[in-house]
């Protein structure tokens, strides 16, 4: 399909260089640059063929700042990277946000951290940032706050109009599970639309990327997800091997997705329950918490802490399992097998459970692609993308295990997609038990100093909220240039206003809490 | 003893001291609800519940009124001052007196009235009121939002809440609580009247507010609805309320189909508390069992199930009592 697609390009844009580039080593298999007048044309293309664009990020390089667009498949595997390069003194570009949505939360980004303007964007309001901020954070060097943006910090101020009135959901509210504030506009209980207010949670992790070395920026990426802290963190130490290319010995690589796998299901168990509790049940959160508190005890064994772990390093792991763990998880898994048919019983078959849930926001196949999300709602929505099948990393390509997706795409099927993931990470954790090989759990040829080759690499890993997108710019030294993550919920929540508009403020809860966010990853 | 007996029954003493009585007991009821539900939920919820204060814990909810008592009492600047101190109060009338008509024993009635049941009924109807009152004078959205959403519970339950009694005052051709009661001697009329227990007990868990119908103050939605801008003792006295109504709800659903007072060897009021406490432990079990419905799903249950439901129940128990 890359040789297919490299065709059908190469014809629609005919005077532009399309590179093959080795997709093990950088992540994606085409890339090109090009103008201002080609990138419609060129997100026009991805369009028809049904790619998504999974992320925008910019780069600067001094000379000039550099837009890449990443598209990928959901049937089949094929990354391409369309880049643009703008001037650093007046940085505009094009918007595509007309021919994909998902594109105007990561422009919006783009805009207020690197100051790059995208003209005919329709709304190029701030998303994270506050009044306070004078310079563009991203820039390498100090570049103050125009007197036009800066009209835009703070801009957005709800208007109430005849019939209707504002409710904020948030920043502290029951519902939103961290601070995350969305501005209802509301005429009696409908919602007329959403707008989702960010950067309550707001730490600049892409900043402090490039301050500090790639093994000194390992905890924080535990700190982001803090429910999925596992994936996160394999998904940072697999790129970073992947870039400067360490080898793992397989021992390690098995530990580490016993141990993601586990981490997996703790998230989605905490999910289960605190979903529940927004739609009014309180009792689950109580039992699955009692399940959660398995896992975190063999976890807390391993790794020694509880919920942000810190547990992979680049080329193993930082401490072999011991039998405590093997035996503990096992009798984990015998514990979690009994427990689906309680809360089939307790939950799935509730009637009121049904009415809340079911053909509430329902996500279409088109509409998840156009906005990019990604994970369990992807999967809800009927496709089944999971990028530990696609593009496999540690030890997922030895493991058998199904893809549930769901039928109609609402939140009813979000639920069943996460308890049948459950199951199929239990198999996963059997599996790999039975085939965890001896061996040493760090490989010899660690280098001390990490030296990574200059050039970029997008690295994907699937996280218990979706698709996490590491992208990382090296320029030979210990310390990346450029290092962007592409987080799951960030894309999940945009969806939120197309979801939620129309839909009673009771369903606004349901389908806010069948996405699953988690604030301090989209916030980052 | 018979001239205390003589004394106690003159009427103005007999009202006084039956009010009294009602008020020691709104109070130790609401004391011990709380405690109960806090139990039951820990029960239910693989946990203890409380057990630090007192012997089982049984302390607890004193101390948490008296931590209720004294916080600061806080009134936001933006609130409707006389709705919003007025609100709290008059929660409490209807609540009081209820009490008066209910028979907690053959002879233990502060004042049996003819028209006992009307009275509740019509008495219960102002408790929306102080609600609306509370979500009106907080100036609040969330707690207006609740404060409307209850409004529209309350009308389109009470219908079906009156329509579930309606066969039994037909059964009985009476309006007070002690005939209908002395009218179960021979069998409750739960068993003749199976479907307006069920349809009664649903619709009276809706009128108390409660889960599944909890919606003026669902959390997840409305942080606390209508009493959201309320703290300390006015807070406390919301909370006296719901757990007054909830047994006063269990008390008719008793009176009305479960006999009352009524039972072998035990006193009837040992009888009647053991009935109505049933009753609470299933509204309170129903909390923490089920999620919550929604607004459009709850009105329609109630104006295309229950009511349509007693009608067809009041014309079957009509036409029977006719042949």
């Amino acid at each position: 399909m890359v040789e297919k697609t490299r065709a059908e390009l190469t014809a629609a844009l005919k005077d532009c260089e399309i590179l093959t580039v080795p997709y093990r080593e950088r992540g994606y298999h085409l890339s090109l640059d090009v103008d201002r007048r080609k990138l419609l044309t060129v997100a026009g293309f991805f369009d028809e063929r049904n790619f998504y664009l999974a992320t925008i990020i910019c780069v600067d390089y001094r000379e000039y700042l550099e837009i890449v667009y990443f598209f990928s498949h959901h049937q089949f595997l094929c990354r391409a990277k369309v880049t643009h390069k703008l001037d650093p003194k007046e940085p505009v570009a094009p918007t595509i946000s007309s021919v994909f949505d998902s594109a105007s939360w990561y422009e919006r980004e783009i805009h207020e951290f690197f100051g790059v303007r995208f003209e005919g964007h329709p709304n190029m309001t701030y998303l994270f940032l506050h009044e306070g901020i004078d310079a563009y954070p991203l820039r390498k060097e100090k570049a103050p706050v125009t007197e036009e943006d800066r009209a835009l910090l703070g801009s957005f101020k709800p208007e109430e109009g005849e019939d209707t009135f504002f409710v904020n959901l948030g920043p502290q509210h029951p519902s939103t599970h961290g601070v995350l504030r969305v501005v209802l506009k509301m005429d009696g209980e409908y919602i007329e639309s959403a707008e989702p207010v960010l950067g309550y949670l707001h730490r600049m992790h892409e900043k402090m990327a490039e301050n500090r070395s790639f093994l000194q920026f390992l905890p924080n990426t535990g700190r982001m997800d803090y429910l999925g802290a596992m994936s996160f963190n394999l998904g940072y130490v697999t790129a970073v091997e992947r870039l400067c290319g360490i080898p793992v010995p397989a021992r390690a690589e098995y530990v580490r997705v016993i141990a993601t796998e586990l981490n997996r299901i703790s998230s989605h168990l905490l999910w289960v329950g605190a979903y529940l509790a927004d739609l009014g049940a309180l009792t689950p959160f109580l039992y699955v918490f009692d399940d959660r508190e398995q896992i975190l005890d063999i976890l807390e064994g391993i790794t020694g802490s509880r919920l942000t772990y810190c547990y992979f390093r680049f080329g193993g792991l930082y401490n072999d399992v011991d039998d405590n763990f093997i035996g503990g998880t096992k009798a984990f898994i015998a514990r979690m097998r009994s427990r689906f048919g309680l809360y089939e019983n307790l939950v799935a078959n509730n009637v009121i459970f049904i009415n809340r849930t079911k053909n509430i926001g329902i996500i279409e196949k088109e509409r998840a692609r156009k906005y990019g999300v990604s994970g369990p709602v992807l999967r809800g929505a009927g496709i089944p993308m999971d990028i530990r099948k696609t593009e496999p990393y540690a030890a997922y390509g030895e493991m058998d295990f199904d893809v549930p997706t769901g039928a109609r795409g609402d939140a009813l099927d979000m639920y069943h997609v996460r308890v049948r993931e459950m199951e199929n990470s239990l198999k996963i954790i059997e599996q790999a038990l039975k085939g965890l090989p001896e061996g040493p759990i760090m490989t010899e040829k660690a280098p001390k100093k990490l030296k990574p080759p200059k050039g970029d690499m997008y690295h994907v890993v699937e996280t218990p909220r979706g698709e996490l997108g590491i992208y990382i710019v090296s320029d030979e030294t210990d310390k990346p240039w450029r290092m962007k993550w592409r987080v799951p919920s960030f894309s999940n929540l945009m969806i939120f206003p197309e979801l939620a508009k129309g839909n009673m403020l009771a369903d606004a809860v349901a389908i806010l809490g069948s996405l699953d966010l988690v604030i301090p990853e989209i916030d980052r | 003893m018979d001239q205390l007996i003589a004394i106690f029954s003159r009427e103005p003493i007999k009202t006084v001291a039956g009010l009294l009585g009602v008020l020691i007991f709104v109070v130790v009821n609401a004391l011990l609800l709380t405690w109960a539900e806090r139990k039951v939920a820990g029960r239910m919820q693989r946990r203890i519940g409380p057990k630090e204060v007192g012997p089982f814990g049984l302390i607890q909810p004193i101390a948490d009124a008296l931590k209720l008592l004294g916080k600061e009492i806080l009134t936001p600047r933006q609130v409707e001052k006389p709705l919003y101190y007025l609100a709290p109060t008059l929660v409490f009338i209807p609540v009081l007196v209820s009490f008066v008509v209910i028979p907690f024993d053959a002879s233990l009635q502060v004042r049996d009235i003819n028209v006992g049941i009307l009275v509740i009924l019509a008495f219960s109807s102002l408790s929306v009121l102080s609600i609306l009152f509370a979500g009106w004078g907080s100036n609040n959205k969330y707690a207006l939002i609740g404060s409307i959403r209850s409004v529209a519970q309350n009308v389109a339950y009470e219908i079906p809440l009156l329509l579930s009694l309606l066969p039994i005052i037909m059964m009985t051709n009476s309006l007070s609580l002690k005939e209908i009661v002395e009218a179960q001697k021979n069998g409750w009329f739960v068993f003749w009247q199976p479907l307006a227990f069920i349809i009664y007990f649903i619709a009276g868990v809706a009128e108390t507010n409660r889960t599944p119908f909890d919606l003026p103050e669902a959390e997840s939605e409305l942080v606390a609805g209508y009493h959201t801008e309320y703290s300390g003792m006015r807070f406390a006295l919301f909370f006296l309320a719901e757990y007054t109504n909830i047994f006063i709800v269990s008390a008719i659903a008793v009176t009305f189909f479960l006999g009352g007072y009524q039972g072998p060897f035990l006193p009837g009021i040992v009888w009647f508390l053991i009935k109505s406490y049933l009753l609470v432990f299933v509204i309170i079990w129903l909390r923490w069992t089920f999620p919550r419905v929604r607004f459009d799903q709850l009105l329609n249950f109630s104006w295309k199930v229950l009511i349509p439901l007693t009608f067809i129940n009041l014309l079957v128990t009509g036409g029977l009592l006719k042949l």
